[in-house]
């Protein structure tokens, strides 16, 4: 600041002008930057790269269109067109004449109908000032009312002068015709047939790269009017996001970059270009979930708004696909929006957020599997879930556990399940992640041995129907095992539960069941379930005395490793102390110890059996004395898929993202007790959630199940319509899967695990989604009362399942609902003439119906797989409609049949009778099948039944 | 490397870090006559830039210091020391020409004012660089779009604006009611005030330190202290639930700090009286009641009798008891650290019946 001195400047201004030209230069060349940055997206690179894809696609279409058109006919039609057009020719001078006045007419028409318009509009305003004046009581009224009617005068003689120019251009259009009609006829017939073309090319034009396109609409400042590549939204009004304080409809713009996911011919392309896998059943106009209607995230989730492939919070199947994606996408683990998207496999957990009537829902096979595997581990049993809270108890009754197991055997079982049953559900409570020190061991054996004394303390007794049962043969009895149907829902050692899946583990595995009970027990429970547990699912298969004796000497055969052995013996003083731990934390600590000096040792063992037993939560998926009305110890599910992230508490686990939901329900399902790790915790504030050693598949089932476990905010606009027909659906499905009908039967696409372990299909049993159509409603009541034998060929039998009233109504709605039959009364008329009668009797023997179906005696030359239901059941068992559906066509009804379709021309025939017609022919075997008696009844059973007891 | 972290994690606790920036700002005072030194200016610079690029390896540090929202705080750590230190170099030095007579460097030409072109082309260039520091900076900084608010589910830490960190940071140690109402007031009342207050005509127009040296030594108390640091530390130390976090330390969530903090009514009647606490809460409360009426009313009467005599010779009654009154506000927040931290109190006055705490 010294060189201030004397006049001029207080800095060097030449090189102010420098540093103000450098400045400049930044800001222009910064303002640059921030245009391109702005322009710069990522989803435009896309649009850009899909055009060239598009261009390719529609190319080969067009080919294929070209190459497709009839060539023969092509040049038929050309030649046919030349010919006419030398027709036209010849009468040229008359032609050009006519179409010389053709030109005027339409002048002059043109001329009267502009004409009437604008007198036409003149008049519509006249007439309304003339009304609103004369409502209104203003001045004038007369003076406008002349001018409209002056003006209506002269619309009317302009309607007649355009009427008529109308007509007189007619006239000369058919003078014209006359001549060139023809070759105008076969002109159109060669554009037809190359309209497929025609519009490719269209299509072509239009996503063709142009000067314009690529450098004008879109350039950067530009692309503000009318660019070519823009963000693609739909704007959902039936489904909503919830943004806290309202919620508006979902506004997605996933088509910004999958810009083919609607559209047929892209299936090949990889993402993000490819079409969604199922059109028919998603996005497709005539699919239940049109995508303007349903759009993307509501089922796949992730922040809809967001064209940036990381903020639109894609989440990455597997590993190697974050991997990938780490690589070409700097993916992280999305943080910035609390439901980013489900791994593909677990999409379907979405499904439930609309069709939350129903439990399992038909075409989600993932989530039906799902649900099931998460009532077979029991986990509702524990944790209270919405959907779940009439399921039984998963586990056996214990209240009368002295008859069946020892108490050797008991302790070994609990301390771990699967060292004795590998593919057992139940879990593992002691010697897990924060309870296997050495310094827990004791503890831990004497919690087990105090459980196991409360449990054999509090059974009562049980009086087996059958004291002394006989022996029977253990080989019979293990073909019945593998034949009879037990399979349906048990395994005998078969390899890995997550493998064998839900349906098949409904049972507890078999293996190894001659350790555990006693040949007794299983003679009686075999022969009648009921009698020990009168809750039970499992059903009475109407085995003989001798058969039950087989089975049971081959089940008590089944003998495996004993278990895990008892790691401590806790003495006397253990148990106090472990006692007086429990004992203190409800009550003050003189308080316990003065109830505990009031105790014998054997009391204080089974004080403790008791509190372990109400801290374990044993009693919420076992029948135990004592906990009638214990409540369950698990966190609420009924949400837990719509819980946020910091909702969790990942404690000290630090190799998982603590961003992500699915890595925490992972890690808890891995090992429920990892978040103690590193913790410094008394052993009664440890967690106590069981290990149920998932495998990775079965942790994927579960975790689809919780994500579909969401906060209701979807409007009644989204959600199926309400019916009677859904709610028998709705009921229905929830019976089948939770009876397990599924282990054996395929009903409506979902289960029938059991028919992979016969040979043949047809010698399994039977698919039942048309059941509803196929049989009368009180035969089916009767049938699922007393089963009766339909096919006695098979080995597999149906079980009774003695299932109450109002059960049996649900599963006879539920099919009738599936083929929309529902209600009993079907009216049929049968022809009775003698003509029809003889000839439906003639067709049936000309057809050899009886070659297959049994007519009273089983056909003898016949494989097994052949073999069909006994015909003279008919009357009562099948309804009339039905039946001409299945002759006409059966392959539809159940593919894979081998009932042949004896009418493949329908409605023509190959047989003569009734001149060859089909329907007539199909009617009249129906009228006769109707006249056949005598087959085996279940009605008649049933009541033979009643009288027997 | 673990111990130098370690060590600034330490620095970094609370109370040392309010202790530090009062002794610093001591320190710069007492010594400032060797601290104006370009050497001293600019190596303080370096050893901060040395120490943010050292912090950067460090991934809670670069975590921390990179965060959008955070990188404005680093700028002005660097800018409030620059500016800070600059203005008491141009005092000193001027402080040394008046004392040799020859008065302040800016008065040497008081005839003559630069305007055109000097002081509007620089104005032009410094606003054409902003407009560039701000572009490139909106280019670099995004701001993506997030989950909508949820109240509910609030982040944690919840975090007031940069420039209220200040604010929010008094919310530990009073009231509401107080901290974000009172206070911030009593600071806008008394920036008005201070022309009318402040009648010392010295340094209008000129660096200088001797000329004003309680006025600046208050205002950078105010200023550099209680607001500028006190948003450094809300911006860089406090993490989830509040806690505080060294600069190198991990943002557990489930970090736990022992607060058992206890009234001014308990310890005169539990601890000091060993009775209960009486029912009515105007009696149990009256020793906190008195206390505050002595430090608002008694108190600068005494001042005014004894340390501050000068003064209220000086300004005269009524500017002196309005001083006084905003002196004693501003210095009750740095009162009632040191007694949180010292004696864990909790509130002087607490009257939850009526939802009244001081």
């Amino acid at each position: 600041m010294a060189e201030k001195k004397g006049v001029g400047h207080a800095y060097n201004i030449d090189f102010l002008n420098v540093v103000f030209a450098a400045s400049s230069l930044f800001l222009f060349l910064s303002v640059v930057w921030m245009v391109w940055d702005d322009f710069d997206r990522d989803w435009k690179n896309t649009q850009r790269r899909f055009n060239e894809l598009e261009m390719q696609v529609t190319q080969a279409q067009l080919d294929t269109a070209a190459g497709s058109v009839d060539k023969a006919r092509l040049a038929q039609l050309q030649a046919d067109l030349q010919a006419a057009q030398q027709g036209v020719s010849a009468n040229q001078a008359k032609v050009a004449e006519l179409q010389t006045k053709l030109k005027e007419a339409d002048n002059v028409l043109f001329r009267a109908t502009l004409d009437f318009q604008s007198v036409k509009a003149t008049y519509d305003q006249d007439r309304y000032d003339f009304e609103a004046t004369r409502n209104a009581g203003g001045s004038g009224v007369e003076k406008k009312e002349q001018r409209a009617l002056g003006l209506e005068q002269r619309l009317n003689e302009l309607t007649l002068a355009q009427q008529k120019a109308e007509a007189d251009r007619a006239a000369v259009q058919k003078e014209l015709t006359q001549y060139t009609g023809q070759a105008a006829d076969i002109a159109k017939q060669i554009q037809t047939m190359h309209s497929e073309e025609t519009r490719l090319r269209k299509q072509i034009d239009t996503i063709a790269p142009s000067a314009v396109k690529d450098y004008f609409r879109n350039a950067p400042l530009l692309d503000f009017m009318a660019p070519t590549l823009k963000v693609r939204q739909i704007i959902l009004p039936n489904v909503v996001d919830d943004v806290n304080f309202t919620r508006v409809p979902k506004m997605d713009r996933c088509q910004t970059c999958h810009l083919a996911i609607d559209r047929k011919g892209y299936e090949k392309y990889p993402q993000p270009f490819t079409t969604h896998p199922d059109l028919e059943m998603y996005l497709g106009g005539s699919s239940p979930h049109p995508i303007d209607r349903v759009g993307c995230t509501v089922c796949h989730e992730g922040m809809g708004q967001s064209v940036s492939f990381v903020d639109a919070a894609h989440t990455p199947g597997s590993e190697e696909q974050k991997a990938e994606w780490e690589g070409k996408y700097h993916w992280e683990e999305p943080h910035l929006w609390d439901y980013p998207m489900l791994p593909t496999g677990m999409t379907q957990a979405s499904c439930a957020k609309c069709h939350k009537a129903q439990v399992y829902i038909p075409k989600a096979d993932a989530l039906n599997v799902a649900y099931a595997t998460f009532e077979r581990a029991g986990c509702y049993a524990c944790h209270k879930t919405k959907g779940f809270e009439d399921v039984r108890k998963p586990g056996p009754i214990l209240t009368k556990i002295e008859s069946k197991l020892s108490p050797a055997w008991v302790k070994n079982w609990i301390r771990n399940p699967r060292a004795v049953k590998p593919t057992t559900w139940m879990p593992r409570f002691w010697y897990n992640s924060n309870n296997s020190a050495p310094e827990d061991a004791v503890r831990n054996e004497a919690e087990i041995d105090a459980i196991t004394a409360y449990l054999f303390a509090s059974a009562e007794a049980y009086q087996p129907a059958e004291a002394s049962p006989p022996r029977g043969d253990a080989a019979a009895g293990e073909a019945l095992v593998k034949s009879v149907g037990c399979l349906g829902c048990h395994v005998v050692g078969e390899g890995e539960r997550d493998q064998i899946g839900p349906r098949r583990t409904f049972g507890q595995p078999l293996e190894n069941i001659g350790n555990k009970t006693s040949y007794e027990w299983i003679y009686n429970w075999v022969r009648d379930p009921k009698h020990y547990s009168p809750a039970t699912y499992m059903p009475n298969l109407r085995l003989t005395d001798q058969q039950v004796a087989d089975v049971a000497t081959f089940l008590s055969g089944l003998k495996g490793p004993e278990g895990d052995a008892a790691r401590a013996t806790p003495d006397a003083a253990a148990v106090d102390a472990v006692l007086l731990d429990y004992m203190k934390g409800v009550m003050p600590f003189a308080d316990a110890q003065a109830q505990m000096a009031g105790m014998n040792p054997e009391q204080k063992q089974l004080e403790l059996g008791r509190r372990a037993i109400g801290r374990y939560g044993c009693f919420s998926c076992h029948e135990i004395k004592g906990f009638e009305n214990a409540q369950p110890i698990g966190t609420d599910l009924s949400e837990e898929g719509s819980k946020l992230v910091t909702r969790l508490d990942f404690a000290f686990i630090s190799d998982i993202p603590h961003t992500s939901k699915i890595a925490w329900f992972r890690s808890k399902l891995h090992d429920p007790r990892i978040f103690d790790r590193g913790r410094v915790l008394p052993p009664l504030d440890k967690l106590r959630m069981p290990n149920f050693d998932f495998s990775d598949v079965e942790i994927d089932r579960l975790l689809t199940a919780i994500m579909s476990f969401q906060r209701e905010i979807q409007p009644p606009a989204a959600m199926p319509v309400r019916s009677a027909r859904l709610d028998y659906l709705a009921a229905g499905r929830t019976l089948v899967h939770r009876r397990n009908c599924v282990g054996c039967h395929i009903v409506e696409g979902d289960g029938g695990d059991f028919l992979q372990l016969v040979e043949d299909p047809s010698l399994g049993p039977p698919m039942l989604t048309p059941e509803g159509a196929r049989v009368q409603p009180d035969w089916l009541y009767a049938f699922l009362r007393g089963p009766i034998t339909i096919r006695p060929w098979l080995n597999v039998r149906m079980p009774t399942f003695g299932l109450d009233d109002p059960a049996l109504n649900g599963i006879i709605d539920y099919f009738g609902a599936i083929s929309n039959t529902i209600g009993p009364f079907q009216t049929h008329e049968i022809v009775q003439t003698a003509s029809v009668e003889g000839t439906g009797k003639e067709l049936f023997d000309l057809l050899r119906c009886q070659q297959c179906h049994v007519l009273g005696e089983v056909p003898k030359d016949q494989p097994t797989s052949n073999l069909a239901p006994d015909l003279r059941m008919s009357s009562e068992r099948l309804q009339p409609d039905w039946i001409l559906g299945w002759l006409k066509n059966p392959a539809t009804i159940l593919p894979g049949t081998r009932m042949p379709a004896f009418w493949p021309d329908y409605p023509k025939s190959a047989f003569p009778q009734f001149d060859a017609d089909a329907e007539a022919q199909i009617r009249a075997i129906r009228d006769h099948l109707m006249t056949l008696r005598g087959g085996p009844n279940p009605k008649i059973a049933a009541g033979a039944t009643r009288a027997a007891n | 490397m673990v111990l130098i972290k370690g060590f600034v994690n330490t620095l970094a606790d609370p109370r040392l870090f309010f202790l530090l920036a009062c002794v610093g700002l001591a320190v710069l005072i007492w010594k400032r006559e060797q601290l104006a030194s370009s050497a001293v200016g600019y190596g303080t610079l370096g050893f901060l830039g040395i120490f943010f690029v050292f912090g950067t390896f460090d991934p809670n540090f670069r975590l921390i210091v990179t965060k959008p929202d955070n990188v404005p705080i680093v700028g002005l750590i660097f800018l409030l020391a620059f500016f800070v230190w600059y203005s008491l170099r141009e005092g000193v030095l001027n402080d040394r020409r008046i004392a040799a007579g020859q008065g302040p460097i800016e008065k040497a030409e008081s005839d003559r004012v630069w305007v055109w072109p000097d002081l509007v082309y620089i104005e032009l260039i410094a606003l054409v660089l902003c407009s560039v520091l701000l572009i490139v900076w909106s280019i670099f900084l995004k701001a993506p779009l997030e989950q909508p608010a949820n109240p509910a589910n609030t982040p944690n830490p919840s975090k007031a604006p940069w420039y209220f960190l200040g604010l929010q940071e008094m919310l530990v140690y009073f009231d509401p009611w107080l901290a974000g109402v009172v206070l911030p007031g009593l600071i806008i009342a008394g920036l008005i005030a201070i022309p009318y207050i402040d009648r010392n005509p010295k340094g209008n127009g000129y660096y200088t330190f001797n000329e004003r040296k309680p006025e600046i030594v208050l205002f950078l108390f105010g200023f550099a202290v209680l607001w500028s640091s006190l948003i450094v530390l809300g911006t860089f130390l406090r993490g989830p639930n509040w806690n505080f976090f060294g600069p190198f330390e991990y943002w557990d969530i489930h970090k736990l700090a022992a607060l058992t903090n206890v009234n001014l009514s308990e310890y005169f009647w539990i601890r000091m009286l060993k009775t209960g606490y009486p029912s009515a809460w105007a009696v149990r409360e009256l020793p906190g009641i008195v206390l505050v009426l002595l430090y608002v009313f008694a108190l600068p009467v005494l001042l005014g009798k004894s340390v501050f005599k000068g003064y209220y010779e000086k300004l005269g009654p009524s500017r002196y008891y309005v001083t006084a009154f905003l002196f004693l506000a501003m210095m009750s927040l740095p009162l009632k650290m040191l007694a949180r931290w010292i004696l864990n109190l909790k509130y002087v006055v607490a009257i939850p019946e009526i939802f009244f705490n001081i």
